[in-house]
């Protein structure tokens, strides 16, 4: 019996030595994903990462999932807790202008290539990098937000005189227009100015920039310029119209909500939208209501939408071979031939590469086609914008202050000395 | 001599054992109230005093108190948070006393289904309960505007959350609904515990239901008056969950409370050491009012 227990004592202490002897051949490296497409799916996550240990056994990746809500938390915490994961999924707005201005990202310039360079937007590759030229993200998927109208309603409104149906474009005037004609067929309420967070706020931003043509921000991104006076115009408008019925104000429901009441019927267009939405949703839309996705209303007819870029960055963790066994995968991911084409189709969107076309053809995800040709409309990547959470914050509050009847410009200018700090 | 030294030294080593054994039995709640209590507060007291975000930490001494009482925000807050301790306080104690005291002389069955009936509230996830609250407000499909329109009470849907003028009145209602569960379960227990001797020799002499009330069980449920006001005050102080989930302190800062301030400063905006700052203000005000509480209490009893 004593010899039993010390066989077991002694297999107890060479064991641990022995897996970690295992472990050496392996790299273990954890990815945290925000819900991009099916990048928030588990099943679809594990099969790119098993496609990805057939190719290179010996790295091992773990994968938690964030949500939009509580994800900006657990990663600023993670990055206090010197916790961070490896690698993570999201967009420039806090790879680049959050993560990567607070010292915690690895350069990627390496994975930047003159192959890849020549094969990326400029656009995109300039929203990838820091005001230094130093490059934190690399991309794999974009979309352009758009805004959603109920076709079938407008037809009954005799509304759809007012669109161009081949561009899914409208003027700012056949907009008004538009809603008159909504509101004289009993329909209302019309369109919500969602303002109760900053869930969605890309939609809000987008219709208030074009009805006048405004700029969000300086060209250069330094500064913020909702003072202009297109964008005073057009915040006016909106309060105008509001007041006359033609459209809401709702301080209680955000992007989220508002497309929910889209879905079921209660409102007949919705600003926070884009082709991944519509995946989520065509299963869920009550009787009746057709979906015809539209550019953002605008006085010069060239509508200008925000987008939206999705990549990888690397955390600076102090371990080189985590590092490299991340890029790996990052170049897996996004650079295989075959497998890029696999990872854009399971987010829904669309490659950053202009030589990755065709995805959704003859497949299940065949109506992603029709938001193609809004990428032709993507405006300036602002989001990279300094004080970028805190204008995100004082958005919403400026548009309850307008829509509750406040002086257009003086919440302008109070809204512009919060974020111009 | 020798044998009184001997007992000495014997009581000594008695209490010496004793005392170990207080200290080793505290051990296991003491280490966490230092690690999760007194700890965390000493940081949160350190880091108040520098600018401390994601990329910096500069020694900025009471600057963060400064910008504090410059901050319109804030003293928004303060007023918004001291509105709801005001109305919920006082509420919740008179409400759970009423409720205690007509169903704590029923038959067990029934104060038992009355004690589950308003502490189901309380067991209930605050998630749960904010989404059945946030559908019951519900501009455009929520039960409120259905009732309240057939009652011919309002003429048109309003946007209850959506309106500066009622959400705070919303938010207040709904904590009510999650605060009077855990003091009337405390005021039935404290109500039975009154000494039915004094009742009954009070009502022998004449003493009428008011009368009895006040001068024989209001002095012993005084204790339990006591629990309930500092624990619904601190409560009230900290309401968080109701405004992440509803409002996010809109409309035009209407909701707007400190905790829910200071969650916005350090978590959203990464301000940390400002947010720390606004935490220790919240203490003090906090400390203040349960110490006022606990002196109008002992000078009432």
């Amino acid at each position: 019996m004593k010899k039993l227990i010390a066989l077991f004592l002694c297999l107890m202490l060479v064991l641990p030595v022995a897996a970690a002897l295992a472990d050496d051949m392996t790299t273990e490296i954890t990815l945290w994903t925000f819900p991009v497409g099916g990048f928030g799916d588990d099943e679809q996550v594990q099969t790119l990462i098993a496609d990805f240990n057939a190719v290179y056994p010996n790295i091992k990746v773990n994968v938690e999932y964030l949500d939009y809500t509580n994800g900006d938390v657990q990663v600023t915490t993670a990055m206090e807790a010197k916790t961070t994961p490896d690698i993570i999924f999201e967009g420039p707005e806090r790879l680049v202008a959050v993560y990567a201005a607070a010292n915690a990202l690895v350069p990627l310039d390496d994975l930047w290539t003159d192959e890849a360079m020549a094969d990326i937007s400029a656009g995109v590759a300039a929203a990838c990098k820091d005001a230094a030229g130093v490059y934190y993200e690399y991309p794999l998927c974009s979309t352009a937000h758009c805004m959603v109208i109920d076709k079938a309603a407008f037809e009954k409104a005799d509304a759809l005189q007012y669109i161009d149906m081949e561009k899914h474009t409208w003027t700012t005037e056949g907009f008004e227009m538009a809603l008159r004609a909504l509101v004289e067929a009993g329909y209302n309420p019309t369109g919500l100015i969602f303002c109760s967070g900053q869930g969605g706020d890309q939609g809000t931003r987008a219709l208030v920039n074009n009805l006048y043509s405004g700029k969000f921000t300086s060209p250069d991104f330094s500064k913020y310029t909702m003072d202009s006076e297109e964008n005073i115009k057009a915040l006016t408008m909106l309060q105008k119209w509001a007041e006359e019925g033609l459209i809401a104000f709702d301080p209680s429901i955000n992007g989220g909500e508002e497309l929910a009441l889209f879905v079921n019927g209660t409102s007949k267009m919705a600003f926070c939208w884009n082709a991944a939405i519509e995946g989520l949703n065509r299963d869920k839309l009550a009787d009746g209501v057709e979906l015809f996705p539209m550019t953002f209303p605008t006085d010069k007819g060239d509508p200008e939408l925000c987008g939206g870029i999705w990549g990888f960055g690397i955390f600076d963790n102090g371990d080189a071979a985590k590092i490299e066994a991340a890029k790996t995968f990052i170049r897996f991911v996004c650079d295989d031939p075959v497998q890029v084409r696999k990872s854009v189709y399971m987010s829904g969107y669309f490659s950053v590469r202009s030589s990755v076309t065709g995805l959704y053809a003859g497949t299940e995800k065949e109506y992603l086609d029709t938001y193609a040709p809004f990428v032709q409309y993507l405006g300036d990547y602002y989001q990279v914008a300094p004080n970028w959470n805190t204008q995100r914050y004082e958005w919403w509050n400026l548009l309850q202050r307008v829509g509750a009847g406040g002086n257009v410009a003086d919440e302008v200018a109070l809204y512009i000395q919060n974020v111009n700090q | 001599m020798q044998t009184t030294a001997s007992i000495n030294r014997s009581l000594r080593a008695t209490r010496r054992r004793e005392s170990i054994s207080g200290y080793l039995f505290m051990a296991p709640a003491l280490v966490f109230f230092l690690g999760f209590v007194v700890f965390p507060m000493f940081m949160c007291l350190f880091n108040s005093a520098f600018r401390y975000t994601l990329s910096e930490f500069t020694f900025v001494g009471l600057d963060n108190y400064v910008r504090l009482f410059q901050d319109v925000k804030f003293g928004k807050s303060l007023v918004n948070t001291l509105m709801i301790v005001l109305v919920s306080v006082p509420f919740t104690c008179l409400f759970s006393l009423w409720v205690a005291s007509a169903i704590y002389q029923m038959r067990q069955l029934y104060t038992s289904f009355f004690r589950c009936v308003f502490y189901l509230p309380v067991v209930t996830g605050s998630v749960a309960v904010t989404v059945v609250w946030k559908w019951m407000f519900n501009p455009y499909y929520g039960l409120l505007n259905y009732v309240f329109t057939a009652l011919g009470l309002i003429s048109k849907n309003l946007n209850w959350l959506g309106s500066a003028d009622t959400a705070l009145g919303c938010i207040i209602t709904i904590l009510l609904t999650t605060s009077v569960g855990q003091p009337i379960v405390l005021y039935v227990a404290a109500l039975s515990n009154v000494d039915h001797s004094l009742v009954e020799a009070a009502q022998v002499d004449g003493a009428t239901s008011l009368q009895t009330f006040w001068r024989i069980k209001w002095p012993q449920v005084m204790p339990t008056t006591l629990y309930i006001l500092i624990i619904t005050t601190i409560n009230s102080f900290q309401c968080f969950a109701l405004i992440d989930l509803l409002t996010s302190g809109g409309p035009q800062d209407s909701t707007l409370t400190i905790m829910y301030y200071i969650y916005h400063n350090a978590v959203k905006l990464n301000n940390f050491g400002y947010g720390c700052a606004m935490g220790i203000i919240l203490a003090a005000i906090i400390a203040l009012f349960s110490a006022a509480q606990f002196r109008l209490a002992k000078s009432g009893s």
